[in-house]
C-alpha cells in the first residue's frame, strides 16, 4: 500500500503521470504564465444595506454558490472589523476570504501601532482602504471579484455606508444592495427612505422590518439564495449587534400554486 | 463607420407651433469624412401641406422619396385629393414596415397641416415604421443627439410662425455645426395656414 | 510569440496563441458635466446621478470636487479613474504646498499638472472626460478642458460627460453667440462676444441641465453647481428629474 500519507486520495501517478508542479507555482521561475481571476468560482449573491436615525443595518444570506449548485451553507459575508464597522460582501467567496485577511492584518496594525485610545478606524477609513485596494488589484488586471457594503460611521460619527466594487467603483446611498439585491431589494428600501438626506426620519424598527421583507423577496426571485441570513445592527453608543442564522420569517408559496413546473398546476 | 445611417450623414427636425408647423434640414451629402454635394435636400413635399424629412443613407433617402412620389401621386388619382399627412404617417408606417427584415436605413419625419381644420401636425418613424407623434418637435439624422439638446431648450409652445422659424433654424444651425456629418447649409419650410414659404440658410462651411 | 498560454489547470500544454481575456477593466457611470468661465469667475456643474448600466447606484454622489487652491475639478466618465485622478491632483497640490512654502497653485500651472498625469497614464487612460474650473492670474474665469490622453485647452465653456453631445451646442449658442447675427444686417454682422453675468449663467446652467435631464437617462436626480470668484468657492444645490 502507499505509505505516504501526502499521496492519498490523490491521482495515482501510474494513472495520470506526476503532477507537475509549475502549475502550482505559475509566475514564479516557471513556464507557465501566472494566472489572474478572470471569473468567480463560488459566489455569495447579494448584500443589502440601510441606514437610519441612529446607525445602519446590513444583511446576507449564508450560501455559497458553485454555479447553480448550492455548495456551501453556512459562510459568513459580514465580516466586522474594529469596534462598529461591518463589511458585507458579494460575490467571489475565495476573493472574500483574502480580503478578510486584509482587514484582520489592517486592524491588528492599527491596534498595535496607533491605539492611542480614541482614534479608532472608523468605517469611512475600511472603505476608503478597500477602495484603494480594489482600484489597485483591477489596475494589475488581477481583480479581486467582489462587490462590498461598508457600514458604520464617519468621522463625525454620523451614519455611514458606502459601496464598492471590483473596478474600485464607489458610492453612497441610503439604501444599497449589490447583485441581485440591486434590482429587487433597492426599489422597496428606497420606498422607505425615498429622499437620500431622510434617513433620519426612518426608526430601527422600521429599518429592520424592510431588511426582512428584502431579504424574504430575495429568496422568492433569486435563485442563488437562501433562507439563512445574518443581519447586523449598527447604532450609536451601543455595541454592534450580529445576529446569525437568521430564517426568512412569513413565508407565503401560495403565488407558486398556480406557476406551471413550481407547484401543483398541470399544462 | 461601416453604420449604414452615418455613412452619408445629414439631419432633419420638424417642430410645431401656433397653426403652423416647421421641417428643416441640411443640405451635406457625404462619404464618410468626404463631402460631396452642399445640396441635398432631405426634405420633400407630397401634398399641399404634407411634408417629409428623410435622413440616412443616401440612396435610400433619394429611393424612398420616389417610392413616396409614386404612391402619393396614385392617392391622389384614385382619391381626388392631395393626401393628409396623418394619413401619410400611416403610409410611411406601412411601407417601412414591408421592409420589416432588410429595413431602408432612413429616419423619416413627417410635418404638415390638415387641410380640414388646419391643425398641425408632426411625427417621426424609426427605421421600421415604428411612429412617434410628438405634440412638439422630432429630430432625425446623424446629429440627432445635438438636436435633441438644441430644441429640448430653444422650443416653446405656441410660436408664431416667424418665432417658429427663428427657433427651428437656430437650433438645426448650432446643432450641426457640432456634428462633422451635416451642415453644408440648411433648407427651411415653414408652413401656415394659407401659403408655405422655404427659405434656404447660409452656414458654416466646414 | 512568447507564450501565452495554458488550457487549464491540469493541462501541461503551453500555447503560443493569445487567450481570450474577459475581465473588463473599464465601466461607464454616466452623470455629465459642465464648466463656464465668466468675466470675474468660473461655474463647473455636474449632476449627482450614478449609474452603472440602467441601475441607478445613487442619486447623490458629488461629482464636482474643490480641490483647493481656488480650483474646482471634475472628472467625469468611469467612476473609479475618476475618483484616482481627482486624488492624485488633490495630494500633488499639497506637496506642492509643503515644497513651496504654501504657494498657490495656479491654474495654468494645475492644467500642465493634469497632462501630465493623464498621459502618464497613455497605454492605460483614465476613461474620463476631465475639466477644472479657476481664476487665472489676472482674475479673470477660466476653465480648462481634457480629453483622456491629457490633450488640453483653456476655453469659456465646454461640457462633458454621458449628455455632452447634448449641451454642447447650446453653449454655443447661448454663451459664445454662435450662430446669432445683429438684426437688420442680413446675417453679415455677428452679434459680438460679451461676459455673462454670474445669474444669467446659472440659468444657462440650469436650463442645459433640465434639458439634458429630460432627454437622457444617465443624467438626472441633482444638479450641483460649483461657483468660483475671487472670494472663494460656492455650492449651489437644485434637483432635477428623478425618472
Amino acid at each position: 500500500m502507499e505509505h505516504n500519507p501526502f499521496k492519498w486520495g490523490r491521482p495515482d501517478d501510474a494513472v495520470y503521470g506526476a503532477y507537475n508542479h509549475q502549475i502550482a507555482e505559475a509566475g514564479v521561475n516557471s513556464l507557465f504564465p501566472k494566472m489572474n481571476t478572470q471569473n468567480p468560482i463560488i459566489t455569495g449573491t447579494s448584500v443589502i444595506g440601510i441606514k437610519y436615525k441612529d446607525g445602519v443595518i446590513l444583511a446576507a444570506d449564508n450560501m455559497g454558490s458553485y454555479g447553480s449548485l448550492m455548495r456551501f451553507s453556512n459562510v459568513e459575508r459580514l465580516l466586522t472589523i474594529g469596534e462598529n464597522t461591518v463589511v458585507g460582501v458579494s460575490g467571489d467567496i475565495s476573493d472574500a476570504q483574502q480580503l478578510a485577511r486584509y482587514l484582520d492584518s489592517l486592524e491588528l496594525q492599527e491596534n498595535v501601532y496607533d491605539n492611542d485610545g480614541e482614534n479608532q478606524l472608523k468605517a469611512v477609513n475600511v472603505h476608503e482602504y478597500l477602495t484603494k485596494l480594489l482600484y489597485h488589484r483591477r489596475s494589475q488586471m488581477n481583480p479581486l471579484w467582489n462587490a462590498l457594503i461598508v457600514g458604520g460611521f464617519d468621522e463625525a460619527g454620523e451614519p455611514f455606508m458606502k459601496s464598492v466594487d471590483l473596478l474600485g467603483v464607489s458610492f453612497s446611498s441610503s439604501t444599497l444592495a449589490t447583485g441581485f439585491g440591486a434590482h429587487l431589494a433597492v426599489p422597496l428600501l428606497r420606498q422607505v427612505i425615498p429622499e437620500d438626506k431622510k434617513y433620519v426620519d426612518v426608526t430601527e424598527e422600521q429599518a429592520r422590518k424592510v431588511i426582512e421583507d428584502c431579504m424574504r423577496v430575495l429568496f422568492y426571485r433569486d435563485a442563488r439564495s437562501m433562507d439563512k441570513y445574518s443581519m447586523v445592527t449598527i447604532k450609536k453608543g451601543q455595541e454592534l449587534k450580529f445576529e446569525k442564522d437568521l430564517v426568512v420569517k412569513d413565508q407565503n408559496w401560495r403565488f407558486a400554486q398556480n406557476i406551471r413546473g413550481y407547484g401543483n398546476a398541470q399544462q | 463607420m461601416s453604420d449604414p445611417s452615418s455613412i452619408n450623414g445629414g439631419a432633419a427636425v420638424a417642430m410645431v407651433g401656433k397653426d403652423c408647423v416647421a421641417i428643416a434640414s441640411d443640405l451635406r451629402l457625404g462619404n464618410q469624412s468626404l463631402g460631396v454635394s452642399n445640396n441635398f435636400e432631405k426634405v420633400f413635399q407630397f401634398g399641399d401641406k404634407t411634408f417629409l424629412g428623410l435622413t440616412g443613407l443616401a440612396s435610400d433617402v433619394t429611393t424612398l422619396s420616389q417610392v413616396f412620389r409614386l404612391k402619393t401621386n396614385l392617392y391622389k388619382l384614385r382619391e381626388e385629393r392631395s393626401i393628409e399627412p396623418q394619413t401619410f404617417a400611416n403610409l410611411v408606417s406601412s411601407t417601412l414596415y414591408e421592409k420589416r427584415f432588410g429595413p431602408y436605413f432612413i429616419g423619416p419625419i413627417v410635418a404638415g397641416l390638415d387641410s380640414k381644420t388646419d391643425k398641425p401636425f408632426i411625427c417621426g418613424f424609426d427605421l421600421i415604421g415604428c411612429i412617434d407623434f410628438a405634440k412638439d418637435f422630432i429630430v432625425s439624422g446623424t446629429a440627432s443627439d445635438q438636436l435633441y439638446g438644441m430644441c429640448e431648450s430653444l422650443y416653446e409652445p405656441n410660436l408664431e410662425p416667424e418665432d417658429l422659424f427663428e427657433t427651428i433654424s437656430q437650433a438645426l444651425l448650432n446643432a450641426v455645426d457640432r456634428d462633422a456629418l451635416s451642415g453644408w447649409g440648411c433648407v427651411v419650410y415653414v408652413i401656415t395656414k394659407d401659403r408655405v414659404v422655404k427659405r434656404v440658410l447660409r452656414t458654416r462651411q466646414d | 510569440m512568447s507564450r501565452t498560454t495554458v488550457a487549464s489547470e491540469y493541462s501541461a500544454e503551453i500555447q503560443s496563441t493569445p487567450i481570450e481575456h474577459r475581465f473588463n477593466p473599464y465601466s461607464d457611470n454616466g452623470g455629465t458635466v459642465l464648466g463656464i468661465a465668466g468675466k470675474d469667475f468660473a461655474v463647473l456643474a455636474g449632476d449627482t446621478r450614478h449609474v452603472t448600466g440602467y441601475n441607478i447606484n445613487s442619486r447623490y454622489e458629488p461629482r464636482v470636487f474643490d480641490v483647493g487652491d481656488n480650483i474646482v475639478m471634475t472628472a467625469n466618465g468611469f467612476a473609479a479613474d475618476g475618483k484616482a485622478l481627482i486624488d492624485r491632483f488633490k495630494n500633488q497640490i499639497k506637496w506642492y504646498k509643503f515644497n513651496n512654502g504654501g504657494k498657490k497653485l495656479e491654474m495654468q500651472s494645475a492644467a500642465r499638472y493634469i497632462q501630465q498625469l493623464l498621459y502618464g497614464k497613455r497605454f492605460f487612460p483614465y476613461y474620463v472626460s476631465t475639466l477644472i474650473a479657476g481664476l487665472d492670474e489676472e482674475g479673470r474665469g477660466a476653465v480648462y478642458s481634457y480629453d483622456p490622453v491629457g490633450s488640453y485647452e483653456r476655453e469659456q465653456c465646454r461640457a462633458g460627460g454621458a449628455a455632452a453631445s447634448l449641451i454642447m451646442p447650446f453653449l454655443d449658442n447661448q454663451v459664445n453667440f454662435k450662430n446669432q447675427f445683429i438684426p437688420g444686417t442680413d446675417g453679415k454682422e455677428k452679434r459680438p462676444f460679451e461676459y455673462l453675468s454670474l445669474q444669467e449663467v446659472i440659468e444657462l446652467v440650469k436650463d442645459a441641465f433640465n434639458s439634458a435631464a429630460e432627454r437622457h437617462i444617465h443624467v438626472g436626480d441633482g444638479l450641483e453647481i460649483l461657483i468660483v470668484t475671487k472670494d472663494g468657492v460656492r455650492t449651489e444645490y437644485s434637483p432635477l428629474k428623478r425618472d
